[in-house]
């Protein structure tokens, strides 16, 4: 049966064609894009060792803003990969994915003041996280090194809750909306994460909640200073790589990773394979959830802070990341979004703070003008 | 009893019929085609077997148990395997992991249905860890067919199994198909090649404007003179 799907339904065409659009106009061809893309970059990199050189900035200042990068964007690619593999199985673009981040991040560090205050004070207000004033962070005292259990059962209930929402939510709305054409379900997602976004203001209102006292840091002495590596940011890297390479065992060894590869390559010949659709489904709310979940606690944890638009704020690069890396593509998501981080810690060096965002979107742009596909688009999964 | 019993179907797409009345079975291990001209419901026949279109009336009885209305999953639970006309492999999947969808639903597989295919097509063996979307046209055809047989159906279900091959790779494909019915598995199968395939065939069916207009055995059917003229171009 032919299905018509309208071509504005399908976002990364939409990109191409614009994409397309600006070559043409420009006259500058993929390749044309390309030269100038090294250009900027080897012009860039000649600066930056002049910097270095000249002394305008220092290797500690320059490896301070990579291992921020860094940090930075794997909190990004993790997202990205949840965001990436339902895109893939559903074909839409779920804008609520973002307020799954913030919703799990509350319920995450909720349960982690929970447990690191228990006893200690009231448990209604350790799980509003002291809304309206009955509690600060120095009272509670959490960190990753003061009371790692507490952060630890804090990630594990952010990824749970993350699961929870993101699969109810499929329940609720998406399901029955399954096989309707992606703008559909584009604005649906949208009312979604209206929905969640207000249900946060409602339980914790617009207030931004400091969580964490400070936590044992390790200076490296590098020349020009040290670049302080805390136990948060070694906690983020550890637990993104490690999901990270779960996600790739599960998609590459186990029977239900393949069949979410299968079907995200080719859904109608799965249905005729005995490919059990729903489940499958399932099974990829509850990873790409679950995901989301870590993310938005990790994020938390990174910034020290949280508010109603943490994960809202992070959507807009998590969908940059996944856009350069090649929408529907797991690895793509990944590399997406460890670029976005790095580019907007290191433009640092030449353009202020507020603007090092924009430099993100602007590398986004040059990447597809070059490969309108993304870096690793064409290859699902 | 037949294997396959198709009673006075009426089936099409949402609002649209296309089977009108439309009589078919197939024995075990017998090797039955459906020729016709483009448009004429060919396809529709098989998918309406499968469970891809909708059921608008009439009966599909497999084994005795009425199917119609069923999922294509519970169609394959019950012993029949499918391979669609084009799209037929998973691009970025290995050929043994496409393989091993096949058998999905399956609680595991056993190393020896593997083998079976590998088998049949020592090709595929080769080109285990290659990415199936790496694969040539007849090569994909074979992996599809593998995917299909890895459940071991009693009846296999093809859809214009040549669409899109070498013409030189026709042939080898028809003398697989051949192989499979000899090893004892039903075949319906639709084609575009018709001269070819009721060659081959044990019984051949003519279907026009989604209903039946002639049925015997293959050879009757190139041998007669009506047929010839309208239907295989002489």
């Amino acid at each position: 049966m032919i299905t018509y799907i309208p071509a504005i339904a399908q976002p990364p065409h939409v990109l191409s064609s614009v994409v397309d659009r600006v070559q043409r106009r420009t006259r500058l061809g993929k390749h044309g894009w390309a030269v100038l893309g090294v250009a900027f970059g080897v012009v860039l990199l000649l600066d930056l060792v002049r910097r270095l050189l000249s002394g305008d900035l220092t290797v500690a200042l320059l490896v301070g803003y990579l291992w921020n990068g860094l940090t930075y964007g794997l909190v990004i690619g993790l997202a990205g990969v949840g965001l990436s593999l339902t895109y893939d199985l559903l074909e839409f673009a779920n804008f609520a994915h973002g307020d799954y981040i913030t919703v799990s991040a509350f319920v995450g560090w909720g349960a982690a003041y929970l447990i690191a205050g228990f006893g200690r004070f009231d448990p209604g207000s350790l799980f509003f996280l002291g809304v309206g004033g009955t509690l600060y962070p120095g009272d509670v005292g959490v960190s990753v090194t003061t009371a790692p259990v507490a952060i630890l059962g804090g990630l594990v209930v952010a990824a749970a809750a993350g699961a929870v929402v993101a699969v109810t939510l499929d329940r609720v709305v998406y399901r029955s909306m399954r096989g309707m054409d992606a703008i559909s379900l584009l604005i649906a997602s949208i009312g979604v994460a209206f929905v969640l976004r207000y249900l946060t203001i409602y339980v914790f209102t617009q207030q931004a909640f400091g969580l964490t006292v400070s936590a044992w840091t390790y200076g490296v002495a590098l020349p020009g200073g040290t670049v302080n590596v805390s136990a948060p940011t070694l906690l983020l890297v550890a637990s993104s790589l490690a999901a990270m390479a779960g996600v790739h065992l599960l998609l590459t060894r186990t029977k239900l990773g393949k069949a979410m590869r299968a079907m995200a390559a080719n859904r109608s010949l799965a249905r005729v394979t005995g490919i059990p659709s729903e489940r499958v489904i399932l099974a990829t709310w509850l990873i790409g959830g679950a995901l989301a979940g870590l993310a938005g606690f990790m994020i938390a944890l990174l910034q020290g802070t949280i508010t109603y638009q943490i994960g809202w704020t992070l959507l807009l690069l998590v969908f940059a990341g996944v856009i350069m890396g090649g929408i529907g593509s797991v690895y793509g998501a990944i590399v997406g979004g460890v670029l976005i981080g790095l580019i907007t810690r290191v433009s640092l060096v030449w353009i202020p703070a507020s603007f090092t965002e924009a430099m993100g979107f602007l590398i986004m742009i040059l990447i597809l003008l070059t490969r309108p596909q993304g870096l690793f688009g064409g290859e699902t999964a | 009893m037949s294997l396959l019993t198709v009673d006075s179907l009426d089936a099409g797409y949402g609002e649209l019929q296309i089977l009108y009345d439309v009589d078919l079975f197939v024995d075990d291990a017998e090797y039955v085609t459906v020729v016709g001209p483009n448009g004429a419901g060919k396809s529709t026949v098989m998918k309406s077997v499968f469970g891809l279109t909708t059921y608008m009336g009439g009966s599909i009885e497999y084994q005795g148990v009425e199917i119609s209305g069923l999922d294509p999953e519970e169609i394959i639970h019950e012993g029949v395997g499918y391979v669609p006309q084009t799209d037929n492999v998973f691009a970025p999947l290995s050929v043994r992991e496409n393989l091993e969808m096949g058998a999905y639903i399956r609680d595991s597989v056993p190393e020896a249905a593997f083998e079976q295919v590998y088998d049949r097509f020592p090709i595929l063996r080769e080109r285990a860890d290659q990415e199936a979307g790496t694969l040539s046209g007849g090569q994909r055809q074979m992996l599809a067919m593998g995917r299909a047989l890895m459940l071991d159906p009693d009846l296999l279900l093809l859809d214009e199994p040549s669409a899109g091959l070498a013409p030189d790779l026709v042939d080898e494909m028809f003398d697989r198909i051949d192989r499979i019915t000899d090893a004892g598995t039903a075949v319906l199968m639709v084609e575009q090649n018709a001269k070819e395939a009721l060659r081959r065939c044990d019984r051949g069916y003519v279907l026009v404007n989604g209903r039946n207009r002639y049925v015997d055995s293959g050879e009757a059917l190139l041998d007669d003179e009506q047929v010839r003229r309208d239907f295989l171009g002489g």
